[in-house]
Parts: structure tokens; C-alpha cells; sequence
């Protein structure tokens, strides 16, 4: 960028809120230097700095990418509105936060998508950053744009601005797809012939390359590669060993707040409980544990090297990992006179051990967070979520006994076969919470409880077993969340959130869309559609007109239940879970049949299709 | 014991909040392993203290901080490990050791001393201020707890100069009475003849005592 811009930035940081989200510099970021060899990465993060840097996956691949000698990589993240509407009015271009280059300059630009709300913010990045929004308006000098996270599972939406996917865990794919860009650029290659050998490497999908056709019905008729050597199906990515697999020993330390400050710690990746509501459970798959060594070693390092006072254990389902306690014990004995404390966020209330919640308050106090999902065993069973009401219970009364007096529960609404009794269970259970609480001595138990109940709105997502049920129309989901308002009003010590069920419907519409939901996308964006994911940013009846105007129904992708038979425009992904397996989940759904976790015994998943994958 | 320290912070930096740099600092002693003391209760977190709040955008030539610390320490090995710790753009200049008893630098501050750069209109301000300062008072407008409340700044500019293209000021500090800059600097391009408050870099040079020492030296 010329000298003037840059001084422009400045400038500008003095006009914004919150400048100290745009200066970078903060402690253990990496400034390479760049050489014609370098491949250069912008790693991009579609939505603010406060919510990307406290993104695991950010800090792991930037450390990869770093790593390499032939290659850097560059944060960018979604500018606020003040700061994107300053840029565009001084045209300069989105920037990277380690050397303000141009987003358009980078040999690479990779996002990661992580919530499908964010998917406006990747085409306003793209278009303040220089680069066509579409894979087939850029020229040969422009980056080579890719994408990879758990929303690239269906990667349709995005498939006109996205050259490339990269599906599943992108720890080694990552340096590969870099690698295999930067030696064509250097060479000459035009872009259709990277692309093409991109295709080579296993995980990555090249949109380009392929065709879909639809019935008259809207619904899927044919998905189809375009050319010969283009692979009917693409097979995710897996790191087999976690301990093999690069974990960062030294992560960048914000100097402004973010959302999770602290070292997240990545125990383990997958989860065999089998929720069927659960995408990330399916994605995941398989189970794959760090060693404790290895943690201990990690945390020695990243305490050290960042100063941070709060190691997070993170995992879709820490309780399952299999030596907690003694890991938790080793973080403790090593760190307590540190001041270090240990949180071990997203536990199963199944899980819980007392033991292991007296050891975390030994050091910290924080609150407890159950995700029991449904009120009812019936519904519980239906979406396998193998807690029972009694577990719940004894979690309850155990933090209770111990001294928490804050406790959250998570649920969800409008899950496949719920009725109005499963939500009239909600002031029951809570009842028998807040009733677990006066039961314990009050001289023994804190003061001030609080039991926070929040119903999320259900959103069916690909590659679940309900990847095919339809999500209840927005009337009835409003029906549903006044009838739990009002039942849980009487019960006292109970606070009652929801969240705006616009947001999820329009979830549910991208999370499962098509090619021509790329369109609605864009009509979006156009519109003036970007930080969807921010209530105030929000704009419902926008996104609607675009509907409209690409002459699309909402309902058509969020309240439609889907056949056995139709077409799924992600059936092309090889997921690892089998769609004959979801299916066959599905059926037990509705039938209240309850999977047992695989750990005790194989369900036949699919996994077991790829090398070395759940063998004992 | 207790170390008073002087430090830089620079460039990009300035956008960072006080609040910010307080973390930053804290982390930096964290990774430095120096001997600090934590305050008690359930979320115990390193005793420090900033003489003065450094305003978001604007640099610091010479602040100074107060580290309690439970083992002693020579103020060079001080210096070493936290610049060691500390991110680039800021420095640890000079450290001194004092008893625990010796009072807290927040609390002998009396004035500040700004380098004022503007960014447009540097003549029509820089030639106002011999104006400026004859006046006998220059009334503004203050953001308090109980809403803005009405302030004579000219008592509480000690000296503004130009000095090149820079503004030299020297403004109050304390407890009885405190001029920042910004209000200064909006009467100035006021009384200018400006149609909008001037746009300008601003770095704080110097923290003194009501007799204008060195704030560190008190």
C-alpha cells in the first residue's frame, strides 16, 4: 500500500470504535518478511477481531503457516461498520493487521466459516479488499480464494465466490493447497490449471468444476463434475494423531478484550455420543484424544510464552476425555502457585464429576453450564441425547452442594416431534433445579441463585439425522417461545432466555441451501446485508426482498421436511458418518430409540471406511 | 518494596485503552517472572498501578507506574525482565526502588506535559495562541459524573509555546483542577476562527509534580 494510504489509516483509527481492533503488533504475532518465493496467506476471519481471536482454528493454522520457511500468513477480519464504510469512502483497502498489505495483494486469501450468518461478511471483505467477488470474474493475478471450517460441509452457498473448499481438518491440507498455489503462480499457471491440481489433494473441492441441475419443484436433479479426472465425491480431511497433529506453543495475546481471552487448550477432537441434533458431532468424527503429556508440555509453554491466567480445556465433550482428572490434576499441581486457573467449558451433564468441579473452584470461581437440550426424557430420546432427568439432578445439586449458586441450562425448541407438553416441561424441570438449590442447607450453599434457562431455536443442519426434517415455520416458533415465557414466569430464581428466531430461520435457509442460495446471498449483500450475526446489523425484511428477487422461498429450504430419496446438494461430501447411517439414526429418532456412544461398541457410522479410523 | 517505573508507549499502540495497557503490562510481568504481588479473593490479579490513565490515541513519552513487588529486585534486573516481557512499542525506561511506605506516584501528580502536532490548519492555530493565552478566561464545557459542567481552562494551562510546528503545553493534573488536552486544544481552534475542533497527533512528554519535578523522582 503507498505511503499516503497508510498514513489515511492512521488517521482513520483515530475515527473509529474501538482503533485497537484494526493496529495488530500485539504480542507473539508474526511479521515475515517477503520475498518473490513467499507464498503469502491471508488468513480471514469473517467477523470481528473480538470474536476472531478467540477462534482456536485461527491460531492453530496461523502458527502452521508461520512455520513454514517459504510461507507467511496475515490476519484479516471483518471490519466494523464505521471502520468498512471509512475504507470504502477513502478507498483503501481492506488491510492485513501484521503489515497493512492489501487483501488483494496475498497469493492466498483463506476463510474460515464457522456460522452461516457470517457468509455476507466474506463478500463485503472480498469487495473492500480488492478481489471479484466471483471465482469466475478473477483475473490471473488476483488470490486464489479458499475456504474450510465445519460450514465448508456444505459449501454450495458459497460456491460462485469460493475457488476452492478444503474439507475437514486443515492442519496438513492446509500447507498443501499454500504449497501447490504458490509453486503454479510462480510458474505461470493459469488459474483453471491450479485449480485442477488443487482437486489432486485429498479434502478439497473446486466448485468450479462441477454442475448441478434442479426438477421444476426447486428441489436437486443431478450434481455432476464438469470434466474427466474430476472426483464424483470429495472425502474430508482427518489428522489421525492428535499428538502428531501441530498444536501452537505460543499464540497471540490480544491488547483489547476479546470474547474467550485465555489459552484454549484442544484436549481432544471429535465426540461418540451421537446427538443427533449435533453437527459438529458428526463432522468431527472420530474421537481423538491429546495425550496429557503432551497438554502439560503445551500449557508449560503457552503460559509462559503469553502470560494469560486462564487455561480453557476445549472439546465438543471434555468430560468424555479420557484421564480428566488426572490432566486436571497435573494442571493444577503445575500451575496453582502461578495463579493459572483451569476451566473446562461444554461439559455434558452426564459427565460431570464432583470431583472435578471441587479441583476447577479450587483456583476460580465460575458458573456451571448444562446443556440438557430437551425438558422431557421422550424428546431427550428422540434427539439421543443420552442425560436423564436424574443426572441433571445430581450435576444441579452437586454444584449446588459445592458452592455454586449460578447455574446455566441450555435447550433448544422446535426439535423433530416436539409438542406443547415437552415445552411445559421446561417450569417442571426448573422447578426441581431451583428446588435442588433450597434443598441444601443454607448455611452451606452460596447465596443468590440464579438458574438461567435459554431456549435456542432448533436449526436442522447437513449431515445430521435431521439434515431432512423441516424447521418449524417462524409463527410457530414465536407460539413456542410465548408459551415458555409465560410458563416460566411463576418460577422464581429463574431467568428465561431466547434468541431472535428471524436469525434462525435464515440460518437454517444458508446452512442448507443450494447454489442458488449464493444468489440470495448476493442480492443480500447488495442490499446492504453484512454483520448478519449482530442483532443490531440485523435486517430481516432485506434479506426477504432478496429472496424475492432471486425468486426463492424461505420456506422451501428451512420448513420443508426433505424425502428419503431427494438429492441433497452436500451428498456429494464424504463426511465420513454414511447418509444410510443418518438415515437410519433418523428413523430411530422418530421412533425414540436411543443410540449408545460408539466407545462401547461400533454402530457402523461409516468411519470405519477410512484408514486407520477407530481401530482399537 | 516497591518499583516506580518509567516506560514508553508508541505508534500504534496509542489506540489502545488504559484498561488495555493495564492487561498488557500485567501479562508482561506474568511472562517475566518477577516477583509481583497478587491482590486476594477468587480472582486474584497483579497489583499495579498507572500514575495516570493514558487517553486512547494518544502516546506516552514518560509514564510512570508503581509495581509492588514481594522479593527485591535491583531496578537493572527490573528493567531487563519486563523489557524482555514487554511487546516492542513499549519500552521500560528507567525504574527506581522505594520502601512501601513511600507515597504513591498517582498521588503527587500535580501536571503534564504535551507535544501537540496538528494535522490541518497548523498556522491559523499555532498563530493564535499569544491570543489565546491573554485571555483572562477561557470557559468550556466538562464531562463529569453529574454531566458537563462549566470549567475556566486558563488557569489551568501553566504554559503553551510554539515550538516548530508543535504546540508545547503544560497542563494541569490533579485532583483540584485538571485541563486535558482536547478541551484545550477545541478552545484553541475555536478561538482560531475554525469551523470544526483541529485534528492533531498528541504525545504526553511528561508527568510532574505540582512543583513540576519529575513525577518519577518524587
Amino acid at each position: 500500500m503507498d505511503t499516503q494510504k497508510l498514513a489515511a489509516i492512521d488517521r482513520l483509527l483515530s475515527r473509529v470504535e474501538k482503533p485497537a481492533r484494526y493496529i495488530g503488533g500485539e504480542m507473539n504475532t508474526q511479521v515475515k518478511p517477503r520475498g518473490k518465493d513467499t507464498a503469502a496467506f491471508a488468513f480471514c476471519f469473517p467477523d470481528t477481531y473480538e470474536v476472531a481471536m478467540s477462534h482456536l482454528g485461527l491460531k492453530i493454522l496461523y502458527d502452521i503457516l508461520n512455520r513454514q520457511p517459504d510461507m507467511l500468513c496475515e490476519r484479516v477480519m471483518m471490519p466494523w461498520h464505521d471502520m468498512a464504510d471509512h475504507l470504502r469512502r477513502e478507498d483503501i483497502p481492506l488491510f492485513s493487521l501484521e503489515t497493512r498489505t492489501a487483501l488483494h495483494e496475498f497469493d492466498l486469501v483463506g476463510f474460515t466459516l464457522q456460522y452461516e450468518m457470517s457468509f455476507t461478511n466474506i463478500l463485503e471483505m472480498l469487495s473492500l479488499g480488492g478481489i471479484a467477488l466471483r471465482g469466475d470474474e478473477r483475473g490471473q493475478d488476483e488470490p486464489i480464494v479458499i475456504a474450510g471450517g465445519p460450514c465448508a460441509f456444505n459449501p454450495e452457498p458459497l460456491s460462485a465466490f469460493i475457488d476452492c473448499f478444503v474439507i475437514g481438518d486443515a492442519e496438513t491440507a492446509i500447507v498443501e493447497v499454500t504449497r501447490c498455489v504458490k509453486q503454479l503462480r510462480l510458474a505461470g499457471a493459469a488459474r483453471v490449471d491450479i485449480l485442477y491440481a488443487l482437486l489432486q489433494i485429498e479434502g478439497c473441492y473446486v466448485p468450479s468444476l462441477y454442475e448441478a441441475s434442479y426438477h421444476e419443484d426447486g428441489t436437486l436433479q443431478g450434481f455432476a463434475p464438469l470434466r474427466e479426472g474430476v472426483p464424483a465425491t470429495v472425502r474430508k480431511r482427518i489428522e489421525m494423531d492428535l499428538d502428531e497433529a501441530s498444536f501452537p506453543e505460543s499464540i497471540p495475546v490480544p491488547y483489547t478484550e476479546i470474547v474467550h481471552d485465555r489459552i484454549s487448550l484442544e484436549i481432544m477432537r471429535g465426540c461418540t455420543r451421537g446427538c443427533r441434533f449435533c453437527q459438529a458431532g458428526m463432522l468431527y468424527r472420530p474421537v481423538r484424544e491429546r495425550s496429557p503429556e503432551k497438554l502439560l508440555a503445551l500449557a508449560e509453554k503457552l503460559v509462559a510464552a503469553t502470560g494469560y491466567e486462564e487455561i480453557s480445556l476445549s472439546s465438543l465433550s471434555s468430560g468424555d476425555y479420557g484421564q480428566l482428572a488426572e490432566l486436571v490434576r497435573g494442571l493444577m499441581d503445575r500451575f496453582a502457585k502461578d495463579r493459572v486457573s483451569v476451566s473446562l467449558p461444554s461439559m455434558r451433564v452426564d459427565s460431570l464429576v464432583k470431583q472435578t468441579l471441587e479441583e476447577t473452584r479450587a483456583v476460580k470461581k465460575s458458573g456451571l453450564t448444562l446443556a440438557p437440550e430437551a425438558a422431557t426424557q421422550r424428546l431427550r430420546d428422540v434427539i439421543n441425547k443420552g442425560v436423564t432427568e436424574q443426572d441433571i439432578l445430581r450435576s444441579v445439586s452437586d454444584a449446588f452442594q459445592s458452592g455454586w449458586s449460578n447455574v446455566k441450562l441450555y435447550f433448544m425448541i422446535g426439535l423433530p416431534t416436539e409438542t406443547d407438553e415437552d415445552l411445559e416441561a421446561f417450569a417442571d424441570l426448573a422447578r426441581l433445579v431451583t428446588g435442588a438449590y433450597f434443598a441444601v442447607p443454607r448455611e452451606q450453599r452460596a447465596p443468590g441463585l440464579r438458574v438461567t434457562m435459554s431456549a435456542a431455536t432448533f436449526v436442522p443442519k447437513p449431515l445430521t439425522p435431521f439434515q431432512w426434517a423441516a424447521q418449524d415455520a417462524l409463527p410457530e416458533i414465536k407460539r413456542k417461545q410465548a408459551l415458555l415465557r409465560t410458563a416460566l414466569r411463576p418460577v422464581k430464581g429463574v431467568q428465561f432466555n431466547w434468541h431472535e428466531p428471524e436469525l434462525s430461520v435464515l440460518e437454517a435457509c444458508v446452512a442448507r441451501g443450494d447454489r442458488r442460495m449464493g444468489e440470495v446471498i448476493y442480492a443480500a449483500w447488495q442490499r446492504g446485508c453484512r454483520l448478519d450475526g449482530w442483532r443490531e446489523h440485523f435486517k430481516f425484511d432485506v434479506w426477504l426482498e432478496a429472496f424475492a428477487a432471486c425468486g426463492l422461498d424461505p420456506d422451501f429450504y428451512a420448513a420443508r421436511e426433505r424425502g428419503e430419496r431427494e438429492l441433497l446438494p452436500w451428498d456429494f461430501i464424504d463426511a465420513g458418518v454414511t447418509r444410510q447411517y443418518l438415515w437410519l439414526e433418523r428413523e430411530r429418532a422418530m421412533a425414540g430409540t436411543v443410540t449408545p456412544d460408539c466407545r462401547d461398541g461400533c454402530e457402523g457410522c461409516g468411519l470405519r471406511r477410512f484408514d486407520g479410523v477407530c481401530v482399537p | 518494596m516497591k518499583m516506580i517505573a518509567v516506560f514508553s508507549l508508541k505508534d500504534r499502540l496509542k489506540h489502545i485503552g488504559h484498561l488495555d495497557l493495564m492487561r498488557a503490562m500485567q501479562r508482561a510481568l506474568r511472562r517475566s517472572g518477577l516477583p509481583v504481588s497478587y491482590s486476594q479473593g477468587f480472582n486474584p490479579h497483579i497489583l499495579l498501578s498507572f500514575a495516570a490513565p493514558l487517553s486512547v490515541g494518544m502516546e506516552g513519552e514518560r509514564e510512570v507506574m508503581e509495581v509492588p513487588l514481594s522479593a527485591p529486585v535491583s531496578p537493572e534486573e527490573f528493567i531487563r525482565r519486563i523489557n524482555e516481557a514487554l511487546p516492542p512499542l513499549v519500552r521500560c525506561l528507567s525504574a527506581r526502588q522505594v520502601e512501601d511506605s513511600h507515597p504513591a506516584p498517582m498521588s503527587q501528580l500535580g501536571a503534564a506535559q504535551f507535544d501537540i502536532t496538528p494535522r490541518e490548519s497548523a498556522e491559523a492555530l499555532l498563530a493564535a495562541v499569544p491570543g489565546f493565552l491573554a485571555q483572562e478566561s477561557i470557559p468550556a464545557m466538562r464531562k463529569s459524573k453529574k454531566g458537563m459542567v462549566p470549567v475556566d481552562l486558563r488557569p489551568l494551562i501553566y504554559n503553551l509555546r510554539v515550538q516548530g510546528g508543535r504546540l508545547e503545553a503544560l497542563l494541569a493534573l490533579h485532583p483540584s483542577g485538571t485541563c486535558k488536552p482536547d478541551l484545550m486544544m477545541q478552545a484553541l481552534s475555536e478561538f482560531a476562527g475554525l469551523p470544526e475542533p483541529a485534528l492533531y497527533d498528541i504525545c504526553r512528554t511528561a508527568l510532574l509534580t505540582e512543583r513540576f519535578a519529575p513525577l518519577e523522582d518524587a
